[in-house]
């Protein structure tokens, strides 16, 4: 379209969360130090930053400190420092805890945060250091010039459900930059599509990934000392599940209470978010929660595949970080400083290049050799088989994460060669392993129905726009429930997704204002037939304390 | 003194207006209460407000604040505000509120306090205002110098619950010198889906349907009920999205906020989102099959069974009468 705006950037960052805004920050301090000025912009598809930032969440410090050695002073909202970890495995109504904490979850010296604020902090200093920021505008398309990639394109603003534009319509704008630094996040659409487009993650095992749902809750002062660390393996899951349950005391009376699960469950009939709901139905975790309130909602899915899921990190004109490349420690439970640190890194590595005008491939590529220096590699290679090890059931895993602190990572490749998370899920009418999770009546105090949950996350969408999740619906209508029993209304923690009666049969409904961005659908599906796109900017979660 | 900001166009008082004389009742105490009203020829709609127990109703009579602009809205009242020097100026929460009040507060540089649900009188004034989508209320006074601009959340106040005074109040021109020049917006034609759309906030009586309805074609038997109650139609979510209706008569946190005398549930759950837009309504019937739909806790009556069944007999019933 001939009246579409353009605008053109040095360096372009796409994602407002941890490892864009430290690009960002990066970038600012640089130009500082050389004396040269760069245009940086950053786009983020939250109406305000931090917004769409959800996770546990404990930072490690070590990547701030580095960006910021004087964070402490500069007032990072750091909600408090680990004080002590508890680990326990769950069964049904009984509890052990472990004697000692496992080494990898040992968080003395790392802080209790929530990511939105701590996104919100971080893109408040990022402008005050001159870096464009614009909230409320997401990324929809990669602009391309043969292989190099040249930008990105924004959606479009007012656009009726029906494709047409409404009074209020305006174009995308294109954005052009001399390099553009994908930090768009776990399964980013524009890593996603560099990723189809290129050969970047030919030959990688491929990437695994994780459900997490989490609710803020406020109780009465005493349940839990400020700064504990509590973790959980076990009961919802059985031993062929990947995950566990978490809660973190923010203050005294204010508890993080989440479920991570592998997005490699094999029962179509498991659903992560009634899971948890049972999970916080368990004597251990209820009695905490008693006479006390949720207050806040979410979910998002992270990267847990580790090094060996890596794709190419530097391509001619982009680089990618963080979530959206899977810089992610599973054994840990922690990314947020490796996607600090990946920013960090990718901001020297793009700062340069522009300043010595090459921003080709093989200049770029010095990302990847970045991070094999620093450590980030250190810290990930030891680990790169846990997850994957994983298959072989809880136990399994575990012994596996042992000997591989041991072996410093080393192992036979194959051993632990893994397939995508999807292809694992069993059809209903295959032999295999079968762990439906129980049908729970939410009793609106303790436990929550899916809809009245999303209420919790403040999602607001244009209602008049398009769909956002893309479905080839010929498979839902035909054989997905004789198949798989119509898992997108289960792995869904937002009720996106509804089968409902129609006179021709079963019908999906697809309830788009509901989603709160997760990437679930766009990942687990077993058909591969969901595509997540962003919908019109400033649309989304609005997460507060998250 | 309280200055109450009415709402009127074509002459028709705007209901919410009732509802800020209630809230302005409420924080007057020994106060006097007066009420200013903008529009071309807005006697019809001052008359029917002079029923309220207050000091005066000002008019600013002026084809320039009518169509509404914001500008034209704006200099009226920072120049009424000066002349008439209130404590507090209320005003209703509606769609034009929320686009002049703002402005006007910037222009008089007061501190505004926007959707209250309510009033803490006492040595310091409080105001109550819901945060976090309506789960927490926060208590807030405002700081600095008077006039503080308040105003109020639709349905969080009884229309019918402002006191009306012994005899009408007078009714007096304000002259207010506007500068036509300085108004920077025209209004043009409404548009055509503004001239079809409802104002559910204004209807007394709504009939809203949910999934229980099961078909677009059973809309019909809601209709009907809707017709003899001299009701609104409106819908949660769902029949909505499936284009059963349109968009404008959604009801809940991403439809309108509606508060009537009488509302009707049928065949809906009561999902928090729907909840949220009609929780203030004066007496809620719901008829649902699911004798544990959350929509009975907050039914004032609740009829468990086949919408199917008992609408056509309400409607029998009703035309009865």
């Amino acid at each position: 379209m001939s009246d579409r705006e353009s605008l053109d950037v040095d360096i372009l960052i796409v994602g407002g969360g941890p490892a864009g805004l430290s690009a960002a920050i990066r970038l600012a301090q640089l130009q500082k130090a050389v004396g040269t000025t760069l245009s940086v912009a950053v786009l983020e598809k939250a109406a305000e930053p931090g917004a769409h930032l959800l996770s546990g969440a404990v930072l490690d410090p070590r990547a701030l400190g580095e960006l910021m050695p004087d964070f402490a002073a500069k007032g990072a909202p750091l909600a408090s420092q680990v004080r002590e970890d508890r680990t326990y495995y769950l069964t049904q109504s009984g509890k052990i805890k472990f004697p000692i904490t496992p080494p990898p979850l040992r968080n003395h010296g790392n802080y209790i945060i929530s990511l939105q604020q701590f996104g919100r902090w971080l893109s408040g200093f990022a402008e005050a250091e001159g870096i464009d920021m614009f909230p409320g505008f997401a990324a929809t398309e990669l602009l391309m010039d043969g292989h190099r990639v040249v930008g990105v394109r924004t959606g479009d603003r007012g656009v009726d459900r029906h494709g047409q534009p409404r009074p209020t319509y305006e174009p995308g704008v294109d954005i052009r930059a001399k390099v553009t630094i994908l930090a768009d996040g776990v399964r980013g659409n524009l890593t996603k599509q560099l990723v189809r487009r290129s050969s970047i993650a030919v030959g990688n095992q491929p990437q695994l990934f994780a459900i997490g749902i989490k609710e803020l809750w406020d109780v009465p002062a005493g349940r839990l000392p400020t700064g504990t660390v509590m973790h959980t393996l076990g009961y919802p899951l059985d031993q062929r599940e990947f995950g566990g349950g978490f809660i973190y005391a923010m203050s005294e009376t204010r508890l993080s209470v989440g479920f991570v699960v592998g997005l490699d469950y094999e029962d179509p009939l498991f659903d992560p978010h009634v899971a948890f709901q049972h999970f916080k139905r368990h004597p251990l975790i209820a009695d905490l929660l008693a006479s006390g309130q949720m207050v806040r909602y979410g979910a998002k899915a992270l990267p847990e595949g580790g090094w060996l899921t890596l794709p190419e990190c530097a391509v001619d004109g982009a680089l990618i970080v963080g979530d959206a490349a899977g810089f992610l420690n599973s054994l840990r439970l922690k990314g947020i400083h490796l996607a600090m640190k990946t920013g960090m890194l990718a901001a020297e590595t793009a700062f340069e290049a522009v300043v010595a005008g090459d921003t080709s491939e093989p200049r770029l590529a010095g990302f990847d050799e970045r991070i094999r220096q620093s450590w980030v590699a250190a810290e990930l290679r030891p680990v790169q088989h846990v997850h994957q090890a994983f298959k072989y059931g809880l136990f399994g895993g575990m012994a596996f994460a042992g000997l591989q602190l041991l072996t410093k990572g080393w192992w036979i490749r194959q051993a632990v060669a893994s397939t995508p998370g999807h292809e694992r899920m069993h059809r209903r009418d295959a032999a295999g392993h079968r762990h439906a999770t129980p049908e729970l009546k939410p009793d609106r105090v303790l436990t929550f129905d899916k809809l009245t949950n999303v209420h919790f996350s403040g999602t607001r969408h244009e209602e008049d726009q398009p769909s956002h999740l893309l479905v080839h619906t010929e498979v839902c209508h035909s054989i997905c429930g004789h198949e798989y029993g119509y898992p997108c209304i289960r792995f869904c923690p937002a009720n996106v997704y509804e089968i409902v009666p129609a006179p021709d049969g079963p019908r999906l409904q697809i309830n788009a204002s509901n989603c709160v961005h997760c990437k679930t659908c766009d990942i687990m599906d077993p058909y591969q037939v969901i595509t997540w796109v962003p919908p019109e900017g400033g649309g989304g979660p609005r997460y507060e304390g998250m | 003194m309280i200055l109450v900001v009415a709402e009127q166009q074509g002459g028709k008082l705007h209901r919410a207006s009732w509802e800020a004389v209630a809230a302005a009742q409420e924080l007057a105490g020994d106060r006097p209460i007066a009420a200013v009203i903008l529009g071309a020829g807005p006697a019809d709609a001052a008359a029917a407000l002079s029923a309220a127990a207050l000091s005066a109703v000002h008019v600013i009579d002026s084809p320039l604040v009518e169509p509404y602009t914001p500008d034209a809205y704006v200099d009226a009242l920072v120049k009424a505000i000066g002349e008439l020097r209130p404590d507090y100026v209320v005003l209703a929460h509606t769609y034009r509120t929320r686009d002049f009040a703002p402005k006007l507060a910037a222009r008089l540089d007061r501190a505004l306090v926007s959707d209250c649900v309510g009033i803490r009188p006492g040595s310091k004034t409080t105001f109550l205002r819901p945060v976090f989508q309506g789960k927490l209320v926060a208590e807030v006074a405002a700081e600095g110098e008077p006039p503080h601009l308040v105003s109020v959340q639709i349905g969080a106040y009884r229309g019918d619950n402002a006191k009306r005074g012994a005899a009408p109040a007078s009714v007096t021109p304000l002259h207010v010198a506007l500068d036509a020049s300085a108004i920077r917006q025209k209004a043009e034609e409404p548009f055509q889906e503004a001239r079809q759309a409802v104002d559910l906030s204004q209807a007394e009586r709504i009939v809203a349907v949910g999934r229980g309805i099961k078909a677009q074609e059973h809309l019909a038997v809601a209709e009907k009920l809707a017709s003899v109650l001299g009701a609104q139609l409106a819908a949660s979510r769902p029949i909505c999205d499936s284009g059963w209706l349109p968009m404008e008569r959604q009801i809940g946190s991403s439809g309108q906020t509606v508060a009537p005398k009488l509302y009707v549930a049928l065949g809906i759950s009561g999902a928090i989102q729907h909840v949220v837009g009609m929780k203030g309504s004066r007496t809620i019937v719901a008829i649902n099959k699911d004798a544990d739909a959350p929509i009975f806790e907050i039914a004032d009556y609740g009829i468990v069974g086949d919408l199917f069944e008992i609408v056509p007999a309400m409607i029998a019933e009703l035309e009865k009468r």
